[in-house]
């Protein structure tokens, strides 16, 4: 019985403390954009990186998402013979809900865990001590412009991404159903709200700061050699993914 | 013999540097390539896999080991996640159906299909590729780069027989033990945000009736694509992995990415077979 | 015996090894030095058809090891055995069951046998009772030890040693030379010995290979390098620079 506390309680107290770091470092992120602490050719070259980066999986994993709504949304709206409803049921889902999500958990595979991993090896191989011995601050340095870099990257991506999906949600409805294009867009028009499309954003918007703040916090902590980067990479895509879905349910709530 | 000779007899070896127009041609056809090659290297290792799995006995004590660590690294990741999805799932479509049809009937139905077909397995497997994927990657790319793999054949060991087969098989079984637990633990989660904040009767969301052979058949075949992808996807990102700790990061990155592209892709294949084959 | 012919071999586009042409004789002790990134590495890993070379044969006691098929080169290997640069331990296994690893592979022994080898071999490299212990919990030079003991427990004819004192304080790389020239002088092993401590292997390596940009620079006995009029040759053997 003691042993069981004993566990309950450790992994208590290392969430807690997991928990406590990701909220400072949030704060020193969000203060140093706003305070546009950072080194203005590391945020091009990272804006740059990022955004080239990821952008050709966005844009697959978008395509095969809005053809995957379609196809889950096709037998119900067959059933029901409510062709006219179903650019809605898919594009509702979509921008809202599995967009997001979808691109958000690519994106922190893509993106989160190439940052752990570069900054994992920063610090294993002590290149993090050398820029603090030249009284280089990895904060303004390294960590901002990786922040700004993920966060806005992310929310334009899933502009991208949204409208990719749309375009292959049409395309799936046409050979699989088909349902015209004009019918499909004429759904979309008629029922969605310009509120679902940015209820969206607002998600990606939160999703790109946990990657880019738990991302962060795994490469920097990062110890003990090749083992501890893969180690580092492999916590930071589980806690993203858990603060993925968290968000995804408070945002959900909070934003009816 | 000074160090700054350049033409070297090996370099003739070497594939020509595209020039001229050719540069064009190769900006296109590279990334084609680059998903080709890293697709062979999958088949490849799929092959070796199963290839050892059948023709040299199978080390059953590690599989058991290797499966009791993916349920023990996942189950509570996997349980907190579909739980989270199970209550956004229904909260959002208990308004929309609210909004548009008026009627709670059949949410719980709907659901449950919804579940076997799509979200259970899919959502399940891509929490594995991350947490279990991403170790796998991990662990076989450290031992790739500190040479650990060299020493294994060296000795006999062959790397793919020795390491991957016991994960492979375990993660084929473990994928769909914690697919069915999905969908328990999100059909729960979901039942309860029906009754807090629609009040729908559990009585009433528990609703088999739309379930038939076509789902369960969906569910077993995604579940089954997603273990054999997973591990063989992760495996290859591990053992293709070279240089120091820069090389185990690379790999891991790999591992995800690839895992979860190959995931949303089957995805897309398995439910177009589906759609046209067991539902229409 | 070893000979390697032509070998050439690629990384991407660069050429890691160029046309290198080796041999080491039968009891011989090679010491093959040079520069990092010189590709020494990769050439006793090619020996051991680790990595297959672009171009170029290889050939261990007369048997054409890029020919072998699994079961060959299974028993081929059986009669080597390598200590690695990055010591290569199981991280998943106890030292006893890292250093009895080759033996059990093999499955000639016995368990009572084996574990009375392993004993033994620990206390032939002075770090006895360790059995129980994990890689992660031993210092540097420990693991190199341990590592030693992996690479002759089978007793092999053929040895490879990649820096076995890389990073270690001068006594314990000295230990390390001691029980290098033991394995050569006890029991007559052929072996390659890569190394930047030259004044370590000086007097227990009977020929020296100079490879440099993944070529041969110089091969000889140290009465040969010693007399060497090659700028280079003569700069690394005494470690002096341009200037």
């Amino acid at each position: 019985m003691s042993a069981l506390l004993h566990v309950v309680g450790t992994v208590f107290l290392a969430v807690a403390e997991t928990v406590g770091a990701l909220t400072v470092l949030v704060f020193q992120l969000a203060w140093g954009t706003l305070r546009l602490q950072m080194d203005p050719m590391e945020a091009w070259r990272n804006l740059y990186k990022v955004g080239v980066k990821s952008f050709p999986i966005v844009v697959v994993t978008a395509i095969l998402v809005g053809a995957i709504m379609v196809i889950q949304t096709g037998q119900l709206v067959a059933e029901f013979d409510a062709f006219g409803l179903l650019g809605w049921g898919a594009g509702f889902a979509t921008l809202r809900e599995v967009g997001p999500v979808m691109i958000g958990l690519m994106f922190s595979g893509r993106v989160g865990a190439n940052n752990t991993a570069e900054l994992g090896t920063m610090k294993v191989t002590e290149q993090v001590d050398a820029l603090r011995a030249l009284s280089i601050d990895p904060l303004p340095y390294l960590l901002v412009p990786r922040f700004v870099a993920i966060v806005s990257m992310m929310v334009l991506l899933t502009i991208v991404g949204d409208l990719t999906a749309l375009a292959g949600g049409a395309l799936t409805a046409k050979v699989l159903l088909g349902v015209e294009p004009a019918l499909f867009y004429h759904s979309i028009d008629e029922y969605l709200k310009l509120g679902d499309f940015l209820n969206g954003l607002a998600k990606a918007l939160f999703f790109g700061v946990a990657i880019a703040t738990v991302s962060c916090h795994y490469g920097m902590s990062t110890e003990g050699g090749a083992v501890g980067v893969g180690r580092s990479v492999n916590n930071s895509v589980v806690a993203s993914a858990v603060s993925i879905f968290l968000f995804d349910y408070v945002i959900t709530y909070v934003l009816k | 013999m000074s160090a700054t000779e350049e033409q070297t007899s090996g370099a003739s070896l070497a594939p020509p540097e595209p020039a001229g127009f050719g540069v064009v041609l190769a900006s296109v056809g590279e990334p084609f390539l680059f998903v080709g090659r890293e697709l062979a290297a999958m088949a490849h290792v799929l092959w070796l896999t199963v290839f050892y799995a059948f023709r040299r006995p199978v080390r059953w004590s590690e599989v058991w080991r290797q499966a009791f660590e993916i349920g023990n690294r996942s189950l509570v990741f996997i349980a907190v996640v579909l739980g989270f999805l199970g209550m956004i799932l229904i909260y959002q479509s208990g308004f929309q159906a609210q909004r548009i049809v008026g009627d709670l009937q059949l949410l719980g139905a709907l659901y449950l299909q919804m579940l076997f077909r799509e979200f259970g397995p899919t959502i399940t497997a891509l929490m594995l590729a991350t947490r279990v994927g991403t170790g796998i990657a991990a662990e076989i790319g450290s031992m790739v780069v500190t040479e650990q793999v060299d020493a294994l054949r060296m000795n006999n060991a062959d790397p793919v027989h020795y390491l991957v087969v016991p994960r492979f098989i375990a993660s084929v079984l473990m994928t769909l033990v914690l697919s069915t637990l999905a969908i328990v633990v999100s059909f729960i989660s979901g039942m309860w945000t029906a009754k807090m904040m629609f009040g729908v009767n559990p009585g009433t969301f528990y609703n088999t009736s739309f379930i038939i052979w076509g789902d369960l058949i969906i569910f077993g075949m995604k579940s089954l694509a997603y273990g054999i992808a997973v591990p063989i996807i992760a495996a290859e990102a591990g053992l293709s992995a070279f240089g120091g700790s820069e090389g185990v990061g690379w790999a891991t990155t790999k591992s995800v990415v690839n895992a979860s592209l190959a995931i949303t892709f089957l995805d897309f294949l398995l439910s177009g077979f589906g759609y046209v084959f067991l539902f229409s | 015996m070893i000979e390697v012919a032509g070998i050439t071999k690629l990384h991407g586009r660069e050429v890691v090894l160029d046309d290198v042409s080796l041999t080491v004789g039968a009891g011989t002790q090679l010491a093959l030095i040079g520069p990092g990134g010189a590709g020494k590495s990769l050439l006793i890993k090619i020996m051991a058809a680790l990595v297959r070379p672009e171009r170029g044969t290889v050939h261990v006691n007369g048997e054409d090891m890029l020919a072998l098929n699994d079961v060959e080169l299974a028993r081929a290997r059986a009669s080597m055995g390598m200590l690695f640069q990055n010591y290569a331990l199981f991280d998943f296994m106890t030292v006893e069951e890292n250093i009895a690893f080759p033996l059990r592979q093999a499955g000639k022994l016995g368990e009572g046998e084996i574990t009375e080898r392993v004993a033994e071999l620990l206390h032939q490299v002075d770090l006895p009772g360790i059995q129980k212990q994990y890689p992660r919990e031993l210092s540097g030079g420990m693991k190199k030890r341990v590592t030693f003991a992996r690479a002759v427990i089978h007793e092999p004819p053929l040895l490879f040693y990649d820096d076995p004192t890389a990073g270690l304080d001068p006594v314990t790389s000295s230990k390390i030379f001691i029980l290098l020239d033991r394995m050569k002088r006890e029991r007559g092993v052929t072996s390659v010995v890569i190394t930047h401590d030259i004044l370590g292997v000086r007097d227990i390596c009977d020929e020296f290979v100079l490879l440099n940009h993944g070529r041969v620079v110089f091969r000889g006995t140290r009465d040969e390098i010693e007399s060497s009029e090659v700028r280079f040759v003569q700069q690394f053997w005494r470690g002096e620079s341009d200037e």
